[in-house]
């Protein structure tokens, strides 16, 4: 078997052959069951970074820039350094070397090397005995400073380069331009029989995981270094430190332990576990960083505010004919995953619907404000919310209902996008019926009276990137397995759990190939000392990668136990069926044996027992440059109906439930996916309606705390109802796709459209904040007045 | 982890020995009941303290207590949890009860305590933040710093007082017993406060406010609390409305009362209240009419800055908007008003 | 520096600590008892809740002095709490939690169960209002909260021997009609 080996979306054993299409007898896969180390977390075993504590452990910190742009003139740390307690302190100059997430556009240095970009901006670090210590060294630290003119407003950035925010960059503070053409879009809008164009804003938001980032590190004496960190792609963060530790990545160890959320927001490598690694290279002792919330806030990485402009030509009969985007992005002031999200904001725009011709022009600015980078939807929950609302105008000015328009814009399964992409299962025809008939859709739509409103909106999104973010032919995903003789089977996979529940799916998966009992089966994870590279948690890639490389080293294990077992019975290899804890011959009912016995009689005819499994991406993408970046394996759907209550009084929109139907291609575990869809609904919404990562007029974070980032609590959320599509796509691991980002995105626009239904305005500019709706009630009174009696729904 | 800068504490069972404890050093010496608010003011440096005096193990700040002639007795150390569950409190002076049960979320509601949130720092966007960043903006003028970032060039600061049982409290006409080193005082709480957000309460280093003391009400009282706030658990006040309207036995209005917070460095009574709501029979379309002008004179009255985060022009379109649901609340008896 | 004596658990712990610092240092830094979660710094997220005499609190607003004299329970008590009741494997409340998915990253968790714990222990019969409002000083920020609310309701369910209401994602959709 290959690393592209196709496994079929059936079960491994069953009435029919394994993998045949009809086949749904599954043991585990499809079921409701416990994740494998959901009792862990539940009674607080469970060790994450920061519980992590070991002897002579010292304690760093971080000095940070006060101001949003500013050349360092002199760093003086002798005084910090001269306090009883403080064992090393460390700033730019030792640790010059760059890195980034992408190879292309690395502008990160652990701690500023000669200039500060935003405020908030790592300077220094100190290691000290103890954190009381290490903040009082920080204090001491004199720092220079040369003020530089400093960007908040990417406009200004566009068009003003002088000064430049990084110096050896092409294109002034222009961080990155792209512009794609499919087909003769002006044409197409020429001929469409209605244009409808508008400007939509999307504000920042940031991930806000519970933990905080934290990471520690250990020097042994023979130099082997072990840095754990709440990173939820440990691979990249190994290969970072390796650049710029200037080390033999041989004798590093990055492990992650149990992750408290992740999101996107843990996906770079960040300047604590650079810090950590050189403190205790320096030290000779372990070294712990533990970001405060604040800290959490300037490493950001959070949902890049976007200012967008559309164009979307249709038919009478709403058939999209061209669309056609401008977008102005705010990176910040680093790349991070800059690069992706400028082609993103763009390339994942082309399904559900059928687009004829298509153009976007993105382009991606640097501003003096903490850098921006991969939040769940990376790169396309802004388009999305954009378009549409775009799409709910051109129904409503059609006559048209929402869900028929976008129906008749669907693209279909097994098909090609306008831009080149490979679309395999698509069940966003089922999503759509499926909100449509859980909300009541076409009984209660217009007719709940003013103030009450449904709205739709359908989205697509990524499982995995066709590409690793560094050029290479090696599998994306790999898994080991080892077997023994007491009947325990220990799973290796590089793979980051965030709490999304990998490691589960992977147990999941090794128990239904080999026939165990879940209880039999041990994950060890993210660990690069122990674990085969895989590329982590991002892109939604983990189901549909790791899972296939699952099912394949799974498989080559199966095939040995069941080639010694036939053999040890003298029987067909047919007749010998692995299930529940026990392998069993299918024509006589009397032989079965348990799995331990079944791995003793291999063990004894093969050789210890193991086996590798991996996966990798067919070749994918749009011949053209940049058209890899958007071609995934697979790609998920989503449609959500939401319903609202505006009250015209207060101007604050109440979304009262919202529909969740996403096509995850299988559900491995509904549970779960329904939990995935659940949580993703929930931070759109907040998005929407609550959060905003700003910066006030000093270019500082306005609000960088729990309390006034709000993030919604169980009041604040609506009831969820999460309806599950499957679409059983033909290359994901047993047909399934991802579950984690693509419900995400309806949300945003489906409120948008909802008050629509409910009080007549188009909200274009997020956040949907209460004041901005009064307003936009007013001037709609004003517009109409006379022609309405003065009807207000009240609170 | 933030840290707090190191004091010593002190956990005094008695009130005397806490008044000594607090008079070795008056002026580097505070306070600490629940925790709720010098915690993280600590945290965030906005003190230095070096003795912290805590009231938690005074057993007699903890009793509710019937007084002479009707008055009722809080202790200082009643938590808000107890407080907006007392069935008394619940009855006889609602606003109270319901401003107690809106402050933040549970866990705050159970450690915090009334006298605390009584004497809540005022609350500013500028303010409340960490060391760091106050510093990378130069400070400002309630802290360490001489500008005045909400309304620049400002040279009195307007921290926004966002305790939500003061303006409850202050419609009920309570007074506040304080003890220090000279003794016993009792001060209404009207005239507790400063209009300077810096330093809005009339409490000197050394004292300690020990008790509420509430008036009696009549059985035609009625009272509601109001809170404007993004999240319907944890937030402080963007703007709080305390409504009291006191009813005659025919059901006319023979007094009525409005106190509105988070606007400045003091709670806010809306003036001249009476002479539109004062005799108005309630329930039917002169009460009505009579509750649009009261909101109308809130309007007139209440200009919310943009020192607490938020949008301030929509604050003060809601000053209208809560007082109207508030003072309806108030006299069909099912406040609070939350979350409209 | 001074000597607490805190009753964690079950146990008398004796140990040393500064006076400034919180019960959650002391819990996580001194005991190692790290259920207990830090995630906002200062009273903004509920990660670090634990009972005080039953009533659910957050440690890290809470001075490891003033804990003294006070029965205070964490995360890491709840399990053998209920196995000196003569109980089997988790407290229910985890069991629930494990059972309804709602631990995804789990952080939050163990504040959001104590929490939980202490509505229950009021409350046998929470509705869904009353459980979002008890919840309500706990963020959590992977579950939307759905599942943890389906998670309580088991956990009453299970108290009261009856099956709990089907989720949404559990009733079969209808055959389509197209």
């Amino acid at each position: 078997m290959s690393a592209r080996e196709i496994h079929g979306i059936g079960a491994p054993f069953g009435p029919a052959q394994p993998g045949a299409p009809e086949n749904r007898e599954f043991a585990l896969i499809g079921k409701p069951t416990a994740k494998i180390d959901g009792l862990a977390k539940a009674t607080g075993a469970l060790q994450y970074a920061d519980d992590i504590q070991l002897p002579g452990m010292l304690h760093a910190k971080t000095l940070r820039s006060p101001h949003a742009h500013a050349r360092i003139r002199s760093i003086d740390v002798s005084a910090a350094l001269a306090l009883p307690g403080v064992h090393a302190v460390i700033s730019g100059r030792d640790l010059p070397e760059r890195y980034g997430v992408i190879p292309w556009t690395q502008d990160e240095t652990a701690l500023a090397v000669d200039k500060v970009r935003f405020i908030g901006d790592p300077v220094a670090a100190v290691a000290a005995v103890d954190e009381d210590t290490a903040n009082q060294a920080l204090r001491l630290i004199k720092v220079e400073y040369e003020p530089l003119y400093a960007y908040f407003d990417p406009r200004e950035s566009l068009v003003r380069h002088d000064p430049v925010i990084h110096e050896d960059k092409k294109d002034g503070n222009i961080s990155k331009h792209v512009e794609l053409v499919f087909g003769d879009v002006e044409g197409e809008l020429k001929a469409s029989d209605l244009v409808v164009e508008d400007d939509y804003t999307f504000h920042g938001t940031t991930h806000a995981a519970i933990e905080p980032h934290c990471a520690v590190a250990t020097q042994a004496a023979d130099g082997l270094l072990t840095v754990w960190s709440s990173t939820q792609i440990t691979h990249y963060v190994h290969r970072a430190l390796a650049k710029v530790l200037g080390l033999d990545p041989a004798r590093i160890r990055v492990v992650q332990p149990a992750l408290g959320g992740a999101f996107g927001g843990k996906s770079d490598p960040f300047s604590l576990e650079f810090c950590v690694a050189k403190l205790a290279m320096i030290t000779g002792r372990p070294v712990k960083m533990l970001w405060t919330r604040e800290e959490v806030f300037y490493a950001h990485r959070g949902r890049h505010p976007m200012q967008l402009h559309y164009r979307t030509g249709v038919t009478k009969d709403g058939r999209i004919r061209a669309v056609d985007a401008r977008i102005l992005i705010d990176g910040g002031s680093y790349s991070s995953f800059g690069l992706v999200t400028t082609y993103y904001s763009g390339q994942l725009l082309t399904g559900p619907y059928d687009f004829p011709t298509y153009r976007f022009h993105s382009t991606r600015v640097f501003t003096n404000k903490p850098p921006c980078g991969p939040k769940r939807g990376h790169g396309s929950v802004q388009p999305r919310f954009a378009f549409e609302v775009q799409l709910d105008e051109v129904a409503e000015r059609l006559g048209l209902d929402p869900i028929e328009l976008r129906r008749r814009n669907f693209q279909g399964g097994h098909t090609r996008t306008v831009n080149g992409q490979r679309i395999t299962s698509n069940g966003f025809l089922k999503c759509l019926e499926e909100v449509e008939r859980a909300s009541g859709w076409q009984q209660r739509r217009g007719k709940l009276g003013r103030g009450r409103g449904l709205g739709i909106a359908g989205s697509m999104y990524i499982s995995g990137t066709n590409y690793p973010v560094y050029p290479n032919e090696m599998p994306q995903a790999g898994i080991q397995i080892a077997a023994e003789r007491s009947g325990r089977v220990t799973v290796f996979t590089g793979g980051n759990d965030i709490g999304q529940g990998s490691n589960s799916m992977v147990a999941y998966i090794v128990a239904e190939e080999l026939g165990l009992d879940l209880a039999q089966v041990r994950v060890v994870a993210a660990d690069t000392d122990l674990c085969p590279v895989d590329l982590g948690a991002y892109s939604s890639r983990v189901t549909f990668m790791v899972g296939n490389a699952a099912i394949d080293a799974a498989r080559k294990l199966r095939a040995l136990i069941v080639e010694a077992v036939a053999a040890e019975w003298k029987v067909e290899q047919a007749r010998v069926r692995l299930i529940n804890g026990r392998v069993i011959d299918m024509q006589d009912s009397a032989r079965s044996i348990s799995s331990a016995q079944a791995l003793q009689i291999t063990e004894a005819r093969h050789d210890t027992l193991g086996s590798t499994g991996s996966y990798n991406t067919p070749k994918l993408g749009g011949d053209y440059r940049g058209g890899t970046i958007g071609a995934s394996p697979a790609y998920s759907f989503t449609a959500h109906v939401v319903e609202v209550q505006v009250c015209e009084e207060t101007g604050r929109i109440r979304v009262e439930r919202c529909w969740i139907a996403h096509d995850c291609g299988r559900a491995l575990n509904p549970m779960i996916v329904a939990g995935q869809m659940e949580g993703s609904a929930y931070m759109g919404i907040a998005e929407a309606l609550l959060e905003e990562h700003g910066v006030n007029r000093f270019g500082l974070h306005a609000g960088p705390s729990l309390l006034d980032y709000r993030i919604p609590t169980a009041i604040d959320t609506p009831e969820l109802a999460a309806r599950i599509v499957e679409s059983l796509d033909p290359e994901g691991p047993y047909g399934a796709k991802e579950a984690g980002e693509g419900p995400l995105h309806p949300s945003i626009p489906a409120i948008s459209n909802a008050v629509f239904d409910a009080v007549g305005i188009r909200l274009r500019h997020l956040p949907f904040t209460p004041g901005k709706v009064l307003e936009q009630l007013r001037t709609a009174r004003a517009m109409t007045q006379g022609k309405q009696s003065g009807q207000v729904s009240r609170c | 982890m933030l840290r707090m800068p190191r004091f010593e504490l002190l956990e005094p069972t008695t009130l005397e020995a806490a008044l000594s404890a607090l008079a070795e050093r008056p002026e580097k010496s505070m306070v600490i009941a629940g925790g709720t608010d010098l915690l993280p003011n600590l945290k965030h440096e906005l003190f230095t303290p070096e003795r912290v005096v805590s009231l938690a193990r005074i057993a007699s700040l903890r009793s509710v207590r019937e007084l002479d002639q009707g008055w009722l007795s809080l202790g200082a150390m009643l938590k808000l949890e107890e407080i907006a569950a007392h069935e008394t409190l619940r009855r006889r002076y609602p606003a109270l009860a319901q401003a107690a049960s809106l402050v933040a979320g549970p866990q705050l509601r159970t450690m915090g305590t009334l006298g605390g949130n009584v004497l809540l720092d005022t609350r500013c966007q500028w303010y409340n933040q960490t060391y760091f960043w106050r510093q990378a903006l130069g400070f400002c003028l309630k802290k360490d710093g001489t500008l005045c970032h909400v309304v620049e060039g400002g040279s009195k600061c307007v921290a926004a007082a966002s305790n939500d049982t003061a303006p409850a409290l202050m419609t009920l006409g309570a007074e506040l017993v304080i003890v220090g080193p000279a003794g016993q005082r009792v001060v209404r709480i009207d005239d507790f406060w400063l209009a300077d957000g810096a330093a809005n309460k009339k409490l000197d280093p050394g004292e300690i406010l020990v008790e509420i003391r509430l008036p009696p009400t009549t059985p035609g009282h009625r009272g509601a609390y109001g809170k404007l706030r993004m999240r319907d658990s944890i937030d402080f006040p963007l703007l709080s409305v305390a409504a009291r309207v006191d009813l005659d036995s025919s059901g006319k209005v023979s007094h009525a009362d409005l106190v509105i917070g988070a606007l400045q460095a003091r709670p806010v009574r809306i003036k001249k209240l009476d002479s539109v709501l004062a005799g108005v029979q309630t329930g039917g379309d002169a009460w009505k009419t009579a509750v649009s002008q009261a909101a109308e004179l809130a309007y007139r009255q209440c200009h919310p800055m943009p020192n607490v985060p938020g949008d301030h022009e929509w604050r003060r379109e809601m000053v209208p908007v809560y007082v109207r649901h508030t003072l309806e609340s108030a006299v069909r008896g099912d406040g609070p008003v939350h979350g409209l | 520096m001074r000597i607490l004596k805190l009753q964690i658990n079950g146990d008398l712990h004796e140990l040393a600590a500064p006076d400034h610092w919180t019960l959650l240092e002391v819990l996580r830094y001194s005991l190692q008892l790290t259920g207990s979660k830090q995630g906002c710094d200062k009273g903004d997220c509920g990660a670090c809740t634990g009972l005080v005499d039953g009533k659910p609190v957050l440690s890290c607003l809470t001075l490891a002095a003033t804990a003294q004299g006070h029965e205070i329970t964490t995360i890491e008590g709840l399990l053998p709490a209920h196995r000196r009741a003569g109980g089997e494997g988790a407290d229910p409340i985890q069991r629930a939690f494990d059972r309804c998915g709602a631990l995804q990253c789990g952080f939050c968790q163990p504040g959001m169960m104590l929490s939980a714990r202490a509505l229950l222990s009021r409350n046998a019969q929470p509705t869904r209002a009353e459980i979002r409002s008890a919840l309500s000083g706990n963020l959590c920020r992977c579950t939307g909260y759905t599942q943890i609310f389906e998670a309580v309701e088991s956990a009453v369910c299970e108290q009261l021997g009856v099956a709990p209401k089907p989720r949404a994602w559990e009733t079969p959709s209808p055959e389509s009609g197209s």
